[in-house]
């Protein structure tokens, strides 16, 4: 694996591919390395596209500082990287942690951003999940890594996926925990704690920019990619069916049919960056590779659909209890009824308002 | 290309794919790991001679009582060896560590923020950091003997001591430089990483020019 020198520390990096073809980086999640990415750069390479994976500063093979460590240095360090293949525009894609660094990149560095890709991320730390953080932080410091990688699991994995792996989870763990430096990882989390929102700053990202979210993603959920849709103007969001946080190790060949039909789009000129939602084909190989998403796809209930299809039976019962009216006294009382529907109707509508893009 | 450290390594998880822990791996590891245990706490016993007011104390006290809980648990669950001259290399590795890193600095006066104070933190954290046994076993050996057990638990609790070692290095103040700082914490490193490859060419027999 080649080295890049960044001061006096060593950023271990590889690049898979031809190298003429469209580079397409990835960058790790918190507690990854770049082993993480092989399914996916196997998929890429196979469909012509050449991938740069690199483990960041306090991760896997690259140095693990134990003072000097920043946040802002990720997107600095990416940008190095490019330049030493010699790579003028990449498109940038990042999980988790990661996919802040690769929206810090869309803004910081515009001239060098063919397209940003951002999975599973965040632009500010809500309560939630800086409970989240919190919680995270103290199992990997207070009981250890193990607790933390478990802490993570549920986080990251769907049950259907913990089932199918259960055989292999253990000795996953094992392995992470052989592999990763507590301390290296403990210094990359606790950059977090000096995290200041990057909302108003990504709204400086003018390269094509495809937001990818998990229907179960309860760490990072909907809102966290929402308020990246609203305020990236040449961006799409994309809802995937099924899968939660850490998507591109549940289900890598779906991740890189939607990632290469983007970049197809860009390099044909096809790209439309306006802003809309949608919901990928989860059959893979299967077109069209997303439909548009209809609805309210804040809620994780059907409440406006609910809501309307209610109305819609009592109005059909009201109907239907008005018509076969004969003597003068039932009609009066039919009105009656109507009249004390229509009253619950307006009560209820006023009650029950829409609340607030947040999960 | 891998470093000394990780070839060594690399040499480690290939011997232990192919053979178990006997006794004679798992006296060379004890008695490595008990040295380094002990010698911390000798250092720290001086800790009880400062104000419970010092900000480093709570954490350190903690880190004494946790040593010599660790290296006797440790000496319960080793099944020791008979060859003495297993006893005899583990002291030669031993003296070298001590005169490497220079540890009769640490036995002298008491405790005073100062660059001596911070050189000790940092061979602490490089102790703590460098010394791990479980990574060059392979991931499907069971854990479940009394050796690896307590190895486990020693991991787990340097993971915990860990972070209040990266907080006194990161946050105490002291008049030298950052670059000083980290002068000072690579050297820690490097010297308990040379010991540490030591102990495992010597677990595992690999010759010296490998």
């Amino acid at each position: 694996m080649p080295i890049f020198k960044y001061g006096s520390h060593e950023v271990y990096y590889q690049t898979y591919g031809e190298e003429d073809a469209p580079v397409i980086a990835f960058v790790n999640g918190l507690s990854m390395r770049t082993l993480h990415w092989m399914p996916m750069i196997e998929n890429l390479c196979s469909s012509g596209f050449r991938v740069l994976v690199y483990d960041m500063l306090g991760q896997g093979s690259s140095s693990k500082p134990v003072l000097d460590m920043n946040f802002d240095n990720n997107a600095e360090v990416l940008a190095l990287i490019l330049d030493e293949i010699s790579t003028k525009q990449a498109y940038v894609s990042g999980i988790s942690y990661g996919g802040v660094v690769a929206l810090k990149f869309g803004y910081l560095y515009p001239e060098k951003s063919r397209g940003i890709i951002p999975i599973s991320t965040f632009t500010e730390m809500d309560g939630q999940f800086k409970y989240l953080a919190y919680n995270l932080h103290r199992g990997l410091t207070e009981i250890g890594f193990g607790f933390y990688l478990d802490l993570l699991m549920p986080l990251n994995f769907t049950s259907g996926w913990i089932d199918e792996h259960s055989n292999v989870i253990d000795f996953t763990k094992r392995i992470a925990i052989a592999d990763m430096e507590v301390y290296g990882i403990q210094n990359v989390m606790e950059q977090l704690a000096s995290f200041e929102s990057i909302t108003d700053e990504i709204s400086k990202i003018k390269c094509p920019t495809l937001i990818m979210n998990g229907e179960f993603d309860s760490f990072t959920p909907r809102h966290m990619h929402e308020i990246m849709r609203q305020q990236i103007r040449n961006s799409r969001l994309i809802l995937v069916p099924k899968v939660a946080h850490a998507m591109t190790i549940e289900i890598p060949d779906l991740c890189c049919q939607i990632i290469a039909n983007f970049i197809e789009e860009v390099e044909s000129n096809n790209w439309k960056g306006d802003q809309t939602t949608w919901i990928a084909n989860e059959e893979l190989g299967s077109h069209p590779v997303a439909i548009p998403c209809e609805g309210d796809y804040l809620r994780c209930i059907p409440i406006e659909l609910s809501r309307r299809c209610y109305e819609e039976k009592r109005t059909a019962a009201a109907q239907k209890v008005a018509k076969p009216v004969t003597k003068k006294t039932s009609t009066v009382t039919a009105a009656a009824k109507k009249s004390a529907a229509a009253k619950t109707t307006t009560k209820k509508a006023t009650t029950t308002k829409k609340p607030a893009a947040k999960n | 290309m891998p470093n000394a450290a990780e070839r060594m390594k690399l040499l480690a998880q290939d011997f232990f794919s192919k053979n178990d822990l006997g006794s004679e791996q798992e006296t060379r590891i004890s008695l490595f790991i008990q040295a380094i245990k002990t010698t911390n706490a000798s250092i720290l016993t001086k800790i009880e001679f400062q104000p419970f007011e010092w900000e480093p104390y709570k954490s350190l006290h903690k880190q004494y009582f946790k040593e010599i809980e660790l290296s006797t648990l440790l000496n319960k669950a080793t099944n020791w060896s008979t060859n003495p001259f297993v006893y005899m290399e583990a002291t030669q590795l031993n003296l070298k560590l001590w005169q490497m890193a220079e540890i009769n600095q640490y036995m002298q006066s008491p405790f005073s923020v100062d660059e001596v104070f911070y050189s000790y933190l940092a061979l602490s954290h490089a102790f703590m950091a460098e010394v791990r046994v479980l990574p060059v076993l392979p991931p499907t050996m069971p854990l479940n003997t009394p050796f690896l057990s307590a190895i486990q638990e020693i991991e787990e609790e340097n993971g915990r001591q860990i972070q209040a070692q990266i907080r006194m290095l990161k946050g105490i103040e002291l008049p030298i430089s950052q670059e000083r700082k980290e002068e000072i914490i690579n050297k820690q490193q490097t010297v308990v990483q040379s010991c540490f490859c030591d102990l495992l060419a010597a677990v595992c027999k690999i010759p010296e020019e490998q």
